[in-house]
């Protein structure tokens, strides 16, 4: 089902800071994340489900909204 | 004008507070608090924090004011302009709030002297600006159960968190459990690559300050267990409720924090690292070899298939090039870190070179 995904940081310049993506579950949603943006793949991020930190696989629902962000290093 | 007086009217405007009061400022003047770098985030929070009467401020920094910090960093001025940004930092403080203990330290934070200058103080401030020093922070403070108040910015953005603080639900939470590991510094560029607009740094560091005064006279509700990030383009702003994480990295004991490599630790963060689950999957497709790279005397033996190459012993490894695929693992998942760097600079990048986050502890966990 389509779930809405809001990019932060350095992430959204790879993927544009919101769009919408087909998926059930958190793991499916990171491979696809994966094959459709390359430059993903060395990246790391956060995935945040209804702005609940993500550390395992969930099922998604059409009305949930993830937030994925990365880590920042500046001060 | 005697002290007492003196104490009055400096802080006059702030004690009528709810909540705040005579009390509150007590406890401001007994609070001890570390900040960790006097850059774009460290100048707000040494201002406000000397305003507000914390009697006793740290301020750790090796790194001498230069001109292209002037846009961001506003407690510096033409004049301090090749000085130690802690020496500066602390007489600024010191004109403005002489009654203020101000201790400067004039050198980079590392995992050698971090847990003694850690010790003397009851809140310590991250407003560190590389991976390095961040995650030397997050374990140290983790170690010693210090409060963390911790920030870091990206171009039009900053992030903001309480560590080692009970959230509503009684858990504490670390850097550790948002990034468990560092990314590649390329991945994450810091201000001198890619671009801060001035301001940002000056709210996140208002932010960081609010958070710290908020500890100590228990105002409010802090970020504890929160990751706040916060966008100056949009105001869009979101709170991300964190989690501990099943399996935990980074060093457990002083002797593990001190002997840990961070420069490595943070330079080597292209190894990725699989759990539990992966590691089945890996194991059971040809040409894959676990390695356990603990020392010969050290119990118990990995359950799963594995060969034991000690990491005393990695300056003359076998030859591993028939494998396609090697999960390096320890006890604990920093050794391993290490040893995957090492054959990873041996082998290159004809075999896919893993390692088991959180070593064997995080494995028998489940």
């Amino acid at each position: 089902m389509a779930v809405k995904i809001e990019a932060f940081g350095q992430l959204s310049e790879i993927t544009g800071k919101a769009f919408v993506v087909d998926v059930r579950d958190t793991d499916q949603l990171t491979s696809v994340l994966r094959d459709k943006y390359h430059a993903l793949t060395n990246i790391k991020y956060l995935l945040a489900v209804n702005r609940k930190l993500v550390t395992g696989n969930i099922q998604l629902d059409a009305t949930d909204t993830i937030a994925l962000l990365p880590p920042y290093s500046g001060g | 004008m005697d002290a007492n007086n003196e104490q009055y009217e400096r802080y006059k405007r702030q004690v009528p507070l709810p909540g705040f009061g005579k009390e509150g400022q007590e406890k401001l003047s007994r609070a001890k608090v570390l900040v960790v770098g006097a850059g774009g985030l460290g100048c707000p929070v040494i201002q406000y924090l000397a305003a507000a009467g914390i009697g006793t401020i740290g301020i750790i920094d090796g790194d001498r004011v230069e001109l292209s910090n002037l846009h961001r960093q506003v407690l510096y001025a033409m004049d301090d302009i090749g000085h130690l940004k802690a020496a500066v930092a602390a007489g600024k403080v010191r004109k403005v709030n002489p009654q203020i203990d101000c201790r400067e330290y004039p050198f980079i934070i590392t995992n050698k002297n971090a847990l003694a200058l850690i010790g003397d103080y009851d809140i310590v401030v991250d407003c560190t600006d590389n991976f390095v020093s961040r995650y030397i922070l997050a374990d140290a403070c983790r170690l010693l159960d210090k409060p963390l108040v911790f920030a870091a910015v990206f171009q039009f953005e900053g992030q903001v968190a309480v560590f080692n603080m009970p959230a509503a639900n009684g858990q504490k939470s670390s850097y550790r459990d948002l990034f468990p590991e560092p990314p590649d510094a390329a991945s994450a560029p810091d201000c001198n690559i890619a671009g801060v607009l001035g301001v940002l740094p000056g709210i996140i560091g208002m932010l960081q300050a609010t958070e710290v005064i908020k500890i100590i006279t228990s105002i409010g509700e802090t970020l504890s267990g929160k990751l706040l990030n916060y966008d100056i383009r949009s105001l869009n702003n979101i709170i991300i409720e964190l989690d501990r994480r099943k399996q935990q990295t980074g060093p457990v004991t002083r002797e593990e924090f001190e002997s840990m490599d961070y420069e490595w630790f943070c330079g080597s963060s292209s190894i990725p690292g699989i759990d539990k689950v992966a590691l089945t999957e890996m194991l059971a497709i040809p040409n894959t070899i676990a390695i356990d790279v603990r020392e010969m005397n050290e119990s118990p033996e990995a359950s799963f298939p594995h060969r034991r190459i000690p990491l005393s012993a990695f300056n003359q490894l076998p030859d591993l090039s028939g494998f396609d695929n090697i999960i390096v693992f320890c006890q604990g998942g920093t050794r391993s870190v290490k040893a995957a760097g090492m054959l990873k600079e041996k082998q290159g990048t004809e075999i896919n070179i893993f390692h088991l986050l959180g070593g064997l502890t995080a494995y028998n966990q489940d």
